[in-house]
């Protein structure tokens, strides 16, 4: 029989949880994270380390069968993905903040207003139903000092603790999407 | 003194100003999107004919409605009736030059010399999209799935592709002995159940069939339940056709609820053949979208070898009106996205540099023509619908900012001169 071939984070914040549930099945990765690709015999799994960005794309092409990725990934990628299982870590959650001054107080004042983000998709559904039209100015990542620029009036922005926020004198309007990581399987 | 002509225009034909232009242009946009989607290609065939092309060819009535003339060279001419002839004289003419199967889309005014009554014009657009030169199932299928999609991108969801087949109403009639020379009589009644009702239709087929024959066509147009359940019920002819039509369609995702078999549709016309379609949209009443079906040896009035085809037409006329009643065409705008402000003289080059930064963005932007108040420029955006207006004055200039009014909500918005651009940009209007 062909080889499950499952697709977890290389680096990063959901590594550490996609091994430790992979484990708990039975399946064993490599713990180094210079290794792109390895085989778990006994399980008849091989797994692939990846962009947690490119997870989705792997199971879309059929290169992966399963993959664990963050809610946020799947949703920004509107992926045609299953979501199998969720798996309780990796949590965080997306988050429409202004800087402390800013006299902006609702989601409805943005309308007009520069928004700087890494997941235009979810925010511009999100402002979609809430009949707000905000200029969404994508960047991929360093996402908070863009107001202090004077690039954007507003971010949205994966926040854990909500403490780079406070550090970037931003404070939180509205979590947009509260995300964990998700066990993912192709559609069809 | 100058004689002024009264601007007027002829009864049944039409003038559309841009709000409406736009409207139509967005629909017919839409439905040539889908059409060249499935790599349909259209053609242009000219306006005016020769008289002996054209005359003959729609029977007696047709003949009565076709704009004959004489030009100055004494030729004898007629302007274009339909677009179905000109195209199977094009098949007969370049037959051998043509891709066969030749898919042609086609969409181009008409004219007819008819009495003008509402909804009927003198000059109109028909929009045909056909199949030339394959007898294969799959190409009604095609069709079919054509249709599904243009009505679905239109955003008309619920529509019914009502189909029958004229092979299964020949087999029908045949078994019931009604004579061959009845048996269009007999299809153009039935055609009329949706007017005259049953009993209206059974009254009239009293003309050429018996008692039981009408006895039987009335259970048969009596048939309910989905279309598998209603084909059980015909089972004792041949339903092979529409059975495989059905299924390919559902293979080719045509939705359950969107695809109804009616025993009932048969289109007057004697040319079809095969499967016919006809399009309604449920609640709004205006009648049949498009319609049309399978015809053999279209192109037999212009040449000897025989072309089979299949294709529909769609009322485009009543399409747009269907859009207009459900509020599909509110969001439908004049063309321009932007304007520019145009007040001071001092300044005009930045307003220049301005208008061609943003239509480099792809961003469709007017400059205001002359200078004047901001009021005034105001309220001309206002009578475009223009969502977004530009002010960029001394001021501005100084502090290298620029100012975005919102004409929806009012709302005006400052941002860096360099970043005006992807501003609009993302704000995806």
């Amino acid at each position: 029989m062909k080889n499950v071939t499952i697709a977890i984070q290389r680096r990063g914040k959901l590594r550490a949880g996609s091994q430790q549930f992979l484990e708990r099945k039975g399946v064993l990765p490599y713990i180094d994270d210079s290794v792109l690709r390895s085989s778990c015999e006994q399980s008849g799994s091989d797994i692939l380390y990846l962009r947690d960005d490119d997870i989705p794309e792997y199971i879309l092409r059929g290169v992966a069968d399963y993959g664990i990725v963050g809610e946020n990934v799947v949703y920004e990628k509107s992926a045609n993905v299953t979501i199998v299982q969720r798996l309780g870590f990796g949590l965080c959650n997306l988050v429409i903040a202004v800087p402390n001054n800013s006299g902006i107080t609702s989601v409805s004042e943005l309308d007009g207003e520069r928004i700087a983000t890494s997941y235009p998709n979810i925010l511009q559904r999100y402002l979609g139903k809430q009949g707000v039209r905000a200029s969404i100015i994508t960047i991929q990542g360093s996402v908070e000092i863009a107001p202090e620029l004077n690039l954007a009036d507003a971010v949205c922005d994966i926040t854990q603790t909500g403490n780079t926020l406070k550090e970037h004198n931003l404070r939180p309007l509205e979590i947009i999407l509260k995300s964990e990581a998700v066990l993912i399987k192709n559609e069809l | 003194m100058k004689t002024i002509i009264e601007p007027k225009i002829l009864k049944g034909t039409r003038d559309f100003l841009p709000e409406e232009m736009a409207k139509r242009n967005y629909v017919m946009s839409t439905i040539k999107a889908v059409f060249e989607r499935f790599g349909y290609d259209t053609i242009e065939t000219p306006v005016i004919e020769y008289q002996e092309t054209l005359l003959g060819k729609y029977g007696e009535e047709g003949a009565k409605l076709t704009y004959a003339f004489e030009d100055n060279g004494k030729r004898k001419i007629a302007l274009r009736y339909d677009q179905t002839v000109p195209t199977t004289r094009v098949v007969a003419k370049y037959g051998n030059q043509l891709p066969m199967p030749f898919k042609r889309y086609q969409i181009s005014r008409v004219w007819r010399a008819d009495k003008p009554a509402k909804g009927r014009y003198r000059e109109f657009y028909q929009c045909d999209v056909d199949i030339i030169g394959s007898d294969g199932i799959l190409a009604d299928v095609e069709i079919a799935k054509v249709i599904s999609n243009v009505f679905t991108k239109l955003g008309l969801n619920n529509f019914q592709l009502r189909f029958n087949s004229r092979k299964l109403i020949n087999a029908i009639l045949d078994a019931l002995d009604v004579a061959k020379d009845n048996q269009s009589f007999v299809i153009q009644r039935i055609d009329k159940l949706g007017k005259i009702g049953l009993e209206g239709v059974a009254k009239e087929l009293q003309e050429v069939l018996n008692k039981s024959q009408i006895e039987e066509i009335k259970n048969i147009l009596n048939i309910t339940g989905t279309t598998a359940e209603k084909l059980q019920q015909l089972k004792k002819y041949d339903i092979s056709e529409v059975q495989q039509f059905e299924k390919l369609c559902r293979e080719f995702g045509v939705a359950e609820e969107n695809l109804v078999f009616d025993i009932s549709i048969a289109r007057g016309l004697d040319y079809y053949t095969g499967i016919i379609y006809e399009v309604e949209l449920p609640g709004i009443d205006i009648g049949s979208v498009c319609g049309g079906g399978r015809y053999e040896d279209l192109c037999g009035m212009f040449t000897r070898q025989e072309y089979s085809g299949v294709g529909v037409a769609f009322g485009f006329d009543r399409i747009v009106l269907a859009m207009e009643e459900l509020g599909l065409l509110k969001q439908v705008g004049l063309n321009a996205q932007v304007l520019v402000t145009y007040f001071d003289d001092e300044i005009i080059s930045s307003n220049l540099e301005i208008v061609n930064e943003l239509q480099a963005a792809n961003i469709n932007t007017e400059l205001y023509i002359e200078p004047a108040k901001l009021g005034k420029q105001f309220k001309y955006a206002n009578a475009k619908n223009i969502p977004l207006v530009i002010v960029c004055g001394s001021d501005e200039i100084q502090n290298d900012e620029v100012t975005i009014k919102n004409m929806l909500t009012g709302k005006q918005k400052t941002v860096p001169r360099k970043q005006l651009a992807t501003y609009i940009t993302g704000l995806d209007i």
